[in-house]
């Protein structure tokens, strides 16, 4: 794959990256655009190697989902700001038709699980498409996707209370 | 696997939209093009440095080859150092201190070649950049 190749094939699918590691990153557009860039770039130096043709969007997630995790490696434990307690937060008020915060919502799971989800709802990926982009079996894939719903079904209960 | 209406619900209503698409794209390219810069600059250098190892070890081997033939053609019958002391290890010393010069002078040759092919590079590849700047 040539540059002008690898640029049209990013323009097709730079949004749903961003839109994925969006959710990642908990709503930080900045962090997230951040970490698509540095996914492109990634892209860009191992396109060479890209033969599997027509699954371009997958193998792009599978890069953003890895630089993901090593960008949440490398920061310090201090400044994560995840899995934040259901508790925590915010309750609907009176008359008020806003629905929950999807991005705190996901802050509420740790990253792993939210990298389910968000494949899995967001972007309506399978149980082993995504088990192939996060490098797991379709058992732990099932399983994250179980707690994950769980938590955002509580997230979701605790907000109408 | 069952699908949670409300979980869908609550993803379907905040499905992200960017408007900033293009500029997204601006700032990507241009990271592109310096990652570009830097990938030719180090084939560059990685290949500029193949050829100063090349030329180093030819110009040593023949500057050694000479060298070594010169001292051992040389009418004196005698070696450069005289060791006065019993020791085994000094008098194979003494009695090979004509190779052991050619030796060292070899690798200094090779080293000092390899300085000078790579400064003479460096000032070309330097000469071609600052006339391409012009």
């Amino acid at each position: 794959m040539n540059r002008e190749d690898f640029i049209t094939q990013v323009e097709r699918e730079q949004e749903a990256v961003r839109g994925f590691l969006l959710a990642l990153c908990c709503g930080n557009k900045d962090e997230a655009d951040d970490l698509a860039q540095d996914t492109f770039v990634k892209a860009y130096l191992s396109c060479a190697g890209y033969y599997d043709k027509g699954k371009f969007r997958s193998w792009l997630f599978k890069i953003a989902h890895n630089t993901f995790l090593s960008h949440k490696r490398s920061l310090k434990p201090t400044i994560i700001i995840d899995e934040i307690p259901i508790e925590a937060l915010p309750k609907r008020e009176s008359g008020e038709g806003a629905s929950l915060d999807l991005y705190l919502t996901l802050a509420t799971l740790p990253p792993k699980e939210r990298s389910s989800i968000t494949l899995f709802y967001l972007n309506g990926y399978s149980i082993k498409e995504i088990a192939a982009i996060t490098d797991t079996s379709q058992d732990a894939v099932k399983q994250q996707l179980s707690r994950g719903r769980e938590k955002l079904r509580a997230a979701l209960k605790n907000y109408e209370l | 696997m069952n699908h949670d209406k409300d979980i869908e619900e609550l993803f379907l209503a905040q499905k992200p939209h960017f408007d900033d698409s293009a500029e997204f794209m601006e700032k990507l390219t241009k990271r592109l093009d310096a990652v570009e810069f830097v990938k030719q600059y180090q084939e560059r250098t990685l290949r500029r440095y193949r050829i100063v190892m090349v030329a180093a070890f030819v110009m040593g081997i023949i500057c050694g080859g000479i060298s070594i033939v010169w001292l051992q053609t040389s009418p004196f019958d005698m070696s450069f150092i005289d060791i006065q002391a019993p020791t085994a290890f000094l008098l194979w010393f003494a009695r090979n201190s004509r190779v052991l010069v050619s030796v060292c002078l070899s690798a200094l040759m090779i080293i000092c070649t390899a300085a000078f092919v790579n400064n003479i590079l460096d000032i070309m590849d330097m000469r071609a950049r600052m006339s391409r700047l012009q």
